[in-house]
């Protein structure tokens, strides 16, 4: 599979979730477990451009898949615009629901660049987040949105 | 924890034969089956190894053939939601698939996985009963083709064999004058299993006369069922509120006559009512 525009080869144990893998095989531990049954999206990835709970998906079946994680999103030193605006609007508090967020925003915008606050809210149904209120996330996408020219 | 085997199919023949040997349990979406393994469920404490089948692009297909439409079983509730056709020849099942979970969920969660898990709070299922949706199973020994509303014995339970799998779903289209509606009743916007749904479809002809009614509601009787009383009150007649009304009470009543007094009938029976009368309107074209 790849990871993070990286080919990966691994041994995986045929009943391990794709999230065991990335984090303890992979040492990729911006992915969390928040509840482990797909109800809280802090597991969330980038597989193959939609944006899935890790916490339901089997390594073993990833073969040939490309994977982005929280740790894909930014280029080296460079954030990724949505990181700039997360931390410009307040949208990261204790951070655990953040890699999960982001890529939820990242998977929205990648399909639709200029997204109002009500599709931005359907992005995020899928991501919990206990601490903000979601205000200064939607606040953050939607100013990302309104920044967007061509592609993000 | 349970430790279980994967193995992979690369086509359906390959997947029907792994089936029967292995007794194993069919893997698509895992937006389920994950989680009833991760919950320990009962049933599947034997459980010795699962049949990855989401790579079979075959099964993953929605198109039109004269007047039916015929869905593979892997299409996922993303793709029903987003698909024109559906929306366009079957809005009711669009809109149910975009209540689903979250986006996560629906990306991986698929019509065949859904029907198999035969929730009765499902909400892929009413539109499709409403729709007197066929499903076609394949095994080893074949394929067959049966009424959806047949596989249903109880909550969570089909008679699908286990060595079955459910290849696709098809339905004949609605006529053009035919609206739809679905609404969903959860304890939040998202991320809700339905308390209570229901999909109806009422087609209005020329002279003004309901010619066409269908109620499914969801969460309400032990299978899925359509409301048969109901909607033979509203046939021939022409809509009104007062009409629609008497409609939602017996289906309001039908669920009492299936299920009897519970616990949560002084709930559900009004509000079921109010559900299938707001359903009704919101077909019939009346907000």
């Amino acid at each position: 599979m790849t990871v993070n525009s990286r080919p990966i080869t691994v041994s995986v144990k045929p009943y391990a979730r794709l999230i065991d893998v990335l984090r303890n095989e992979l040492d990729l531990t911006g992915t969390k477990e928040g509840c482990g049954v797909g109800e809280c999206g802090a597991c969330t990835v980038i597989i193959d451009d939609r944006n899935v709970n890790s916490c339901l998906v089997l390594a073993a079946s990833m073969e040939g898949k490309e994977i982005i994680t929280i740790e894909g999103l930014a280029d080296e030193e460079k954030l990724h615009p949505l990181q700039d605006a997360f931390i410009k609007h307040n949208a990261v508090q204790c951070g655990f629901c953040t890699p999960g967020l982001l890529l939820s925003a990242k998977s929205l915008l990648d399909k639709n660049s200029k997204p109002t606050r009500d599709e931005i809210k359907v992005a995020i149904s899928g991501n919990m987040c206990r601490c903000t209120g979601y205000e200064q996330v939607i606040d953050a996408i939607e100013e990302v949105g309104s920044k967007a020219k061509n592609d993000i | 924890m349970i430790m279980y085997n994967y193995l992979r199919p690369d086509t359906i023949e390959e997947a029907c034969q792994l089936l029967a040997q292995s007794k194993g349990k069919i893997l698509a979406g895992g937006t389920d089956l994950m989680v009833q393994i991760r919950a320990q469920e009962e049933k599947l404490q034997d459980l010795k190894c699962v049949l990855d089948i989401n790579q079979l692009k075959e099964l993953n297909y929605i198109k039109k053939e004269d007047d039916h439409i015929y869905i593979g079983g892997l299409t996922t509730h993303h793709e029903l939601q987003e698909s024109e056709l559906i929306q366009r020849e079957a809005f009711f099942l669009s809109q149910a698939a975009s209540t689903v979970g979250s986006p996560q969920i629906r990306n991986r969660g698929t019509l065949g996985g859904s029907i198999c898990n035969a929730s009765p709070a499902a909400d892929l299922i009413p539109p499709l009963i409403a729709l007197n949706a066929d499903i076609k199973l394949r095994s080893i020994r074949g394929e067959r083709k049966l009424p959806l509303i047949s596989i249903f014995t109880k909550p969570y339970c089909t008679n699908i064999e286990s060595d079955e799998i459910l290849v696709e779903i098809s339905f004949k289209i609605l006529s053009e004058t035919t609206k739809t509606a679905f609404i969903k009743l959860g304890r939040r916007k998202a991320l809700a299993i339905a308390r209570m749904n229901i999909a109806v479809a009422l087609g209005i002809g020329d002279d003004g006369c309901i010619e066409e009614a269908r109620i499914a509601p969801g969460s309400v009787f032990p299978t899925p069922d359509r409301v048969k009383v109901a909607e033979k009150i509203l046939l021939n007649k022409k809509p009104t509120s007062e009409l629609i009304a008497q409609a939602s009470k017996l289906v309001s009543e039908e669920m009492i006559n299936r299920t009897g007094i519970r616990w949560s009938t002084e709930y559900k029976r009004p509000v079921i009512e109010t559900l299938a009368n707001r359903a009704l309107k919101q077909a019939w074209g009346v907000e």
